[in-house]
Formats: C-alpha cells, sequence, structure tokens
C-alpha cells in the first residue's frame, strides 16, 4: 500500500531521518536536563558570582533565535577554533566498545547537538526555578530546624519536590527539543525535515513526503504526551493527589 | 575580531535591498514580527473564546485542531503553507505571506489556551451574575468576562510574542530575505568572518526581544497593583 504513495527507497531516507531526529533529541534531552538543573542551583545561588553569569547565560540564549544560534556554532564557532581541533572534529574516529564501535558523528550532528542543548537548558534551567519556588518555604526552614545541612535540605527535601511539580512543563521542553530538532536541517543534518525536503525535492510527492514526517511527529509528541501522564499518575504532583 | 564587515554591510543588515529593492533584513523581520503578532493575538482571542464557549464534539474537534499545530515543527508548517496556499488559493503567495499564515496559526493555538485559561480563571459567579442582569452570553463575554480575563493574559501573549520574533528567522528555509536570510548571504559571499556577522545579528535579535520583554513587565507590574 505504501509502495503507491512512496517508493521504499524514499521511505528508507525518512525513516532514517526520523531516526537522527529521535536520537539527536534524546541525547539533547538528557544533557539539556542535567546541564539546566545545573543552571538553575547558579542563578538560586546567593552569591550574585554564581547568579549573576547565570542570569546573563538565560538571558541571552532565551532571546535570541535558535537558527542563529546553531549558525553562529556551526560557521562562527569554527572560525575560532584552532585548526588542529577542527581537523579532529571533521575526521571520523571509530571508538571500539566491545560489543559495538560508536561511528564518530558528523560535524553538522555536533554543532547541532551542542546547539540545542545549550538553547533547551536555558529553558529547562526556568522549569526547575519555577518547581524549586514551588517548594513552601515553611518546609526549608523546618528541614533546617531539624539539623539538616544546606546539601542534604537541597537533596532531600526541596529537589524531589521541585522535580515532581516541573515535570509536565519539563515534557513540555522535551517535546521542544523534539521540534526544534527540524532546524538543525538548516546547517545539513539530515534529519527528519531535511530528509521530507529531499524526498519532496525528489519525487514531487509534496504530499506523501511532507505527510508522513508530520505524522512521524505528531506521533512522537503523543508518545512523550502519554509517558507524562502515566508518570504523573504513578508519581503525582504534592498535593494533588489530596 | 574585525566587525568592519558588519559596518561595511550595516545598511544591507538592516533594510536589505531598500530603497533599490525590496526591503530585507532587520527591517522585514520586524514588521514580520508585527503582522504575526497581531493576526496571532486575534486568531488566539477568536479560537480561545471559542474554547470557553463550546462542549461536547465541537469542542473536542478544536482542541484536536489546535493540538496539532502545537504538535508539528514551525518549519513543517511553513513547508506546508509553502506548497498548499498557492493550491487553495488559486494565487502565487509570496514568501512573506507564507510565513505569516504559519506563525500566525502556530502563535493563535498557543495563545487560545491562554485566553482559554484566562477565562476559566474568572469565578462562574461572574457568567450568573452577568445573566442574572439579563445580559446574553455574548454580551456578557464581551461586557464581563473579557475586561477582567484579559489584563491575566498579557503576560502569555508578551511570551508568545518573543517566540514568534525568534521564529521569523524560520523565513531563512523559504529563501525570504529577513535578518538571518541576509546574515548568511553576507557571511556567504565574505567567506571570512562568520564569527562577527552571527554575533551582530544575535545582538539584534536579543535587543528586539528582550525590549518587548522589559516593556511586558512593566505592563505585568502596572496591571499587578491595579488588581492588587
Amino acid at each position: 500500500m505504501l509502495d503507491e504513495l512512496l517508493a521504499p527507497k524514499y521511505l528508507g531516507w525518512l525513516i532514517e531521518g526520523f531516526g537522527v531526529t529521535l536520537l539527536l533529541s534524546a541525547l539533547v534531552s538528557v544533557a539539556a536536563t542535567v546541564l539546566g538543573l545545573g543552571l538553575c542551583l547558579a542563578r538560586v545561588a546567593q552569591s550574585p558570582l554564581w547568579s549573576w553569569p547565570a542570569r546573563a547565560w538565560l538571558s541571552v540564549f532565551r532571546n535570541t533565535p535558535l537558527l542563529v544560534q546553531l549558525f553562529f556554532w556551526y560557521f562562527g564557532a569554527s572560525a575560532l577554533m584552532p585548526e588542529k581541533l577542527l581537523i579532529w572534529l571533521n575526521t571520523p574516529h571509530v571508538w571500539d566498545l566491545k560489543l559495538f564501535g560508536v561511528r564518530w558523528p558528523s560535524f553538522e550532528y555536533i554543532a547541532g547537538f551542542f546547539g540545542l542543548t545549550l538553547y533547551t537548558a536555558a529553558f529547562i534551567a526556568e522549569e526547575f526555578r519555577s518547581g524549586v519556588r514551588g517548594v513552601p518555604a515553611g518546609q526549608i526552614a523546618a528541614a533546617q530546624a531539624l539539623g539538616f545541612t544546606p546539601l542534604q535540605v537541597w537533596l532531600n527535601v526541596v529537589m524531589p519536590q521541585a522535580f515532581r511539580i516541573s515535570l509536565p512543563p519539563l515534557l513540555g521542553q522535551y517535546m521542544n527539543a523534539v521540534k526544534n530538532s527540524s532546524l538543525t536541517m538548516a546547517i545539513g543534518l539530515a534529519e527528519l525535515s531535511y530528509a521530507s525536503r529531499q524526498v519532496e525535492t525528489e519525487t514531487f510527492k509534496t504530499f506523501q513526503a511532507f505527510g508522513i514526517a508530520t505524522t512521524l511527529y505528531i506521533l512522537t509528541i503523543i508518545v512523550i504526551e502519554l509517558a507524562g501522564q502515566w508518570l504523573q499518575r504513578r508519581k503525582p504532583a504534592p498535593g494533588a493527589s489530596h | 575580531m574585525d566587525f568592519s564587515v558588519v559596518a561595511n554591510n550595516f545598511s544591507y543588515f538592516m533594510l536589505g535591498a531598500w530603497p533599490n529593492g525590496p526591503l530585507g533584513g532587520a527591517a522585514l523581520t520586524l514588521v514580520l514580527s508585527v503582522v504575526s503578532a497581531i493576526a496571532s493575538g486575534v486568531l488566539g482571542l477568536v479560537f480561545g473564546v471559542a474554547l470557553a464557549m463550546t462542549r461536547g464534539a465541537a469542542h473536542s474537534v478544536l482542541l484536536m485542531g489546535l493540538g496539532f499545530f502545537r504538535a508539528i515543527p514551525v518549519i513543517m508548517l511553513i513547508f506546508w503553507t509553502y506548497f498548499l496556499l498557492p493550491i487553495l488559493f488559486g494565487i502565487d503567495v509570496p514568501g512573506t505571506g507564507t510565513v505569516v499564515v504559519a506563525l500566525s496559526l502556530i502563535g493563535g493555538s498557543y495563545l487560545a489556551h491562554s485566553v482559554h485559561a484566562g477565562i476559566a480563571s474568572l469565578p462562574p459567579g461572574q457568567w450568573q451574575a452577568a445573566a442574572a442582569l439579563g445580559l446574553s452570553r455574548g454580551q456578557a463575554l464581551r461586557l464581563v468576562i473579557l475586561p477582567q480575563a484579559l489584563p491575566i493574559m498579557v503576560p502569555s501573549f508578551i511570551n508568545q510574542w518573543v517566540a514568534l520574533i525568534k521564529d521569523t528567522s524560520l523565513a531563512y528555509v523559504i529563501g525570504v530575505g529577513e535578518l538571518s536570510f541576509v546574515a548568511t548571504q553576507v557571511s556567504n559571499r565574505e567567506m571570512v568572518y562568520p564569527t562577527e556577522i552571527f554575533l551582530f545579528v544575535a545582538l539584534v535579535y536579543y535587543v528586539f526581544c528582550s525590549t518587548l520583554e522589559l516593556c511586558a513587565n512593566r505592563v505585568a507590574k502596572r496591571f499587578g497593583t491595579a488588581a492588587g
């Protein structure tokens, strides 16, 4: 049935592009969550030595287009890099990890991953921050009164609750990561949008090419949405169940 | 760092080929942003009110339609409008029009939910009191509900509009000569100073977005004190 719509070769392009989109957005989501947590901690720190750089980061990365940031990392940063590093980044390396070899990603992939991660982290940090603000101050005072050290207060009282409060907006950011990964097509990464455009140019079957790509994006978003609902049922936000 | 490349092409960055050719660069970015902001605001208001006033099947259909625009990447929607608009209207739609339609639909879909949430946040007693005074549902909405709900929505509108300014850069993919497109043009022609060019372009966007954000904070403060 699908054969009549699109030759298997082109279907293969789209599936391959979809794979790139999924892997890239998964890697970005993990890295941006870790980085975003660090940024959030720096932003809420008492010392201006931490909070001001974090403020500047958040402001700059949230208030400039992702496309321009990607161009900057792809074209701009490579112009600043020492030639040796650039050559090393551009030559394929293979890491032999016993079971399977990991292929060194293309420079487009590295720049895309880097740019998307820094951008997404700035948004995730703000979601964490509103989660932290959602923890009542009385709880922190109570923990301190019980003799918790500042680190213990963070790890045992603030973080678990903040994480649960910020789970829904966090999932929204992961959805954005999937959608934003489409911008890497502008620096030549062959992800799903790029593939759909390629297929369209070669076959002139615009409906099929864009239709399949659009459906795959929507399916991914629905899966994340359902995963979120499932997680919410298992671990409801504090106060939501009572 | 050598910013002479920016100085030499400054007018091209700001205005494109204008006045000898079509308007482009930062000026076109602003035009695209303002037109899409107005259109997305109107769409958001219409669909948000529709969400608040409908029940059952119509409500579900509306939710699904809005969900579609929120689930697909802006680039995919630009591809679709680029392809479908000429078929639908049987005329050649310029790239700028395509981008405005795509951005307005996406912005409007996000804003519809904010408008709906703003209306839903008012106590139901407001509707009942308006009905008791003999107002129709439409009158109640126009005279009682929206004047109270709109100030609550201001922050979401501003956030959405900041996102919109950034999204105008995606007009690049169909070759509309706004700021990002012009930047890559200059970068490809000069070949030597991509770092300086993209830093400068980022700065221009930063000024646009943070100015809007700054205004928003002031407005939010004023409404905050007015309400409290």
